[in-house]
C-alpha cells in the first residue's frame, strides 16, 4: 500500500486562523477525494494540510429570495447539495448532477469546493454552474475577490486561486425556465457533459468535460450554421474514452436532437 | 505560518464496530491503514487506492467512505463500521444472508466493499428501488459476477428490511 509522505494538520474552526495558515505548503483539505490520491501518487507534496471541515462558515446552503441566488458554502458535500430542499427547488438540474457526481462515496465526503479548485475538466459541477452565471467568492488574509466560473477555472487542473486563497462560497442565480444538464459517461468521470438554457430567442450552450474547461456560447435560436460553427471550433480532448472526432459526433447529434434541428 | 509547526500526530478517540478507541495516529495514516494494519481489521480490502473500486468502503456515521484515500484524523468523534462489525455472533446481517443466498460472489475480494456500500444504502433508505441501488453500487467493481447476483441480493436485502431510513430520501 503506498504511504503518505509526513503530514502536518492545521485544524481550527475559525475562518481566519484557516486563512492564516493556507500557503502553497498548507494545503487546504476538505473532503480529500482528489488531495489525497494525488498526494499518493507524489504530484503533490504539502507539508500540511489545513482542514476546512470545521469552519461553519463554509457549510452553509442559503436562500436569498430577493436576490433570487442561492449561495453554497465550497466545503459542502456533493450529497448534502443534491439532497437539500432548497437546491432541489431552486437549482433542480444542479442537484440532479451532484446526486451523479463520482460514486456514492465521493458524493458523500467530495465537495463542491474541492470539485471546483482542483479543475479536473472531466467534471460536471463547473459546466453546469457556468451555465448558471454562478459567481465564487475567493478569499485570503488579503481579502475577497469575486469571480466567474470562467475566471476562476482557467485551465485543465488549473485556476487563478493564488496559493494563499481559498475558495469561501459560490453565489448561484435561480434556475431560469428551459435549463437541463446531460452527460455521456461510461466510467467514473463525464466524457461530455453539455448544459442547456433554451428560450424562443436564444440557445445557450455549455458544453464540459470534454473541453480543458466548461465552454459556453450564446446563439441565435434557429441560428444552426452559428451552433455548427461553436461545435466545430471546439477543441476536445483525446484519451481513453474516445477521440476528438468521436465526442463532436455525440454532440453534434445530441444538440440535434435536444434543440430540435434534426436534419 | 507563523508559532509552531503544524502537529503530524493526533490523539484520535472514535467507536469502531461497537468498541470505543483511542489512538494516536500519524496525520498521514489512511483509514485503511488504521483498520488493517493497526487494529487488524483485515476484512477491509484495498485495491485500486484511488477510491475508484470501492474495495475499501467502510461505513462512517452511516456514510460510505473509501478508507483507501479517508484520513485517520478525520475519524475523530465518529462511529466506524467495518465488515467485521455486521454479524451479531453467529448472526450473519441481512445483506451478508442475501448476497450468500443470492450467491453475490465469486472469489470474494470486493465484497465487504460491495456489502457495506449496500449497508449505507440501507440504513439511508430502506426500501430502495432499482434505480436507487444502480445510483449507489455503481461505484463498487466486481471482475467476477458480472453484477446480476450483486444487485439480486441487495433487492433482497431491501425487501426484507422494509420501508422507512435514517430521514433523508437519498
Amino acid at each position: 500500500m503506498a504511504v503518505l509522505p509526513e503530514l502536518g494538520l492545521v485544524r481550527s474552526g475559525d475562518l481566519d486562523e484557516v486563512l492564516a495558515a493556507v500557503d502553497y505548503d498548507h494545503a487546504p483539505y476538505a473532503g480529500g477525494t482528489e488531495l489525497v490520491p494525488a498526494m499518493g501518487l507524489g504530484l503533490r507534496r504539502p507539508a500540511a494540510i489545513v482542514d476546512l471541515k470545521r469552519v461553519e462558515a463554509l457549510k452553509g446552503i442559503e436562500v436569498d429570495a430577493d436576490a433570487g441566488t442561492v449561495t453554497i458554502g465550497a466545503a459542502v458535500t456533493h450529497r448534502r447539495l443534491s439532497d437539500h430542499p432548497v437546491v432541489r427547488e431552486h437549482l433542480p438540474t444542479l442537484a440532479a448532477a451532484a446526486s451523479r457526481v463520482g460514486n456514492a462515496r465521493v458524493r458523500s465526503t467530495g465537495t463542491v469546493g474541492g470539485n471546483l479548485c482542483f479543475a479536473e475538466p472531466r467534471s460536471d459541477l463547473g459546466c453546469v454552474l457556468l451555465a448558471l452565471g454562478a459567481t465564487a467568492e475567493v478569499r485570503s488574509a488579503r481579502g475577497a475577490r469575486i469571480l466567474s466560473i470562467d475566471e476562476l477555472i482557467v485551465g485543465a487542473f488549473e485556476t487563478s486561486l493564488e496559493p494563499d486563497e481559498i475558495l469561501t462560497t459560490v453565489a448561484v442565480p435561480f434556475e431560469p425556465p428551459g435549463m437541463s444538464y446531460w452527460k455521456l459517461q461510461s466510467y467514473e468521470r463525464p466524457t461530455l457533459g453539455v448544459a442547456l438554457v433554451v428560450t424562443e430567442s436564444q440557445w445557450e450552450v455549455t458544453v464540459g468535460a470534454a473541453t480543458e474547461r466548461p465552454t459556453r456560447a450564446v446563439i441565435v435560436a434557429g441560428d444552426t450554421a452559428g451552433l455548427a460553427a461553436f461545435v466545430d471550433g471546439l477543441e476536445l480532448s483525446d484519451d481513453m474514452t474516445g477521440p476528438p472526432d468521436y465526442k463532436r459526433s455525440v454532440l453534434r447529434g445530441y444538440l440535434e436532437r435536444a434543440l430540435g434541428t434534426t436534419r | 505560518m507563523t508559532g509552531s509547526p503544524a502537529p503530524t500526530s493526533i490523539v484520535v478517540r472514535m467507536r469502531v464496530n461497537g468498541h470505543d478507541c483511542e489512538m494516536l495516529v500519524p496525520v498521514r495514516l489512511t483509514v485503511a491503514e488504521l483498520l488493517r494494519d493497526r487494529l487488524g481489521l483485515t476484512g477491509t480490502k484495498v485495491s485500486c487506492e484511488m477510491q475508484v473500486c470501492g474495495a475499501c468502503t467502510v461505513v462512517v456515521d452511516g456514510d460510505p467512505v473509501s478508507s483507501c484515500t479517508a484520513l485517520a484524523c478525520d475519524l475523530d468523534g465518529t462511529e466506524v463500521l467495518t465488515v467485521e462489525g455486521l454479524a451479531q455472533g453467529r448472526d450473519l446481517h441481512p445483506v451478508q444472508e442475501a448476497f450468500m443466498e443470492a450467491n453475490a460472489l465469486q472469489c470474494g475480494f470486493c465484497t465487504p466493499g460491495f456489502i457495506m456500500m449496500a449497508v449505507a444504502l440501507l440504513d439511508a433508505c430502506r426500501g430502495a428501488d432499482q434505480d436507487k441501488i444502480r445510483e449507489w453500487m455503481d461505484g463498487n467493481l466486481c471482475r467476477c459476477t458480472g453484477y446480476a447476483p450483486i444487485e439480486t441480493a441487495v433487492t433482497l436485502a431491501a425487501s426484507r428490511m422494509g420501508a422507512g431510513s435514517r430521514g433523508d430520501d437519498h
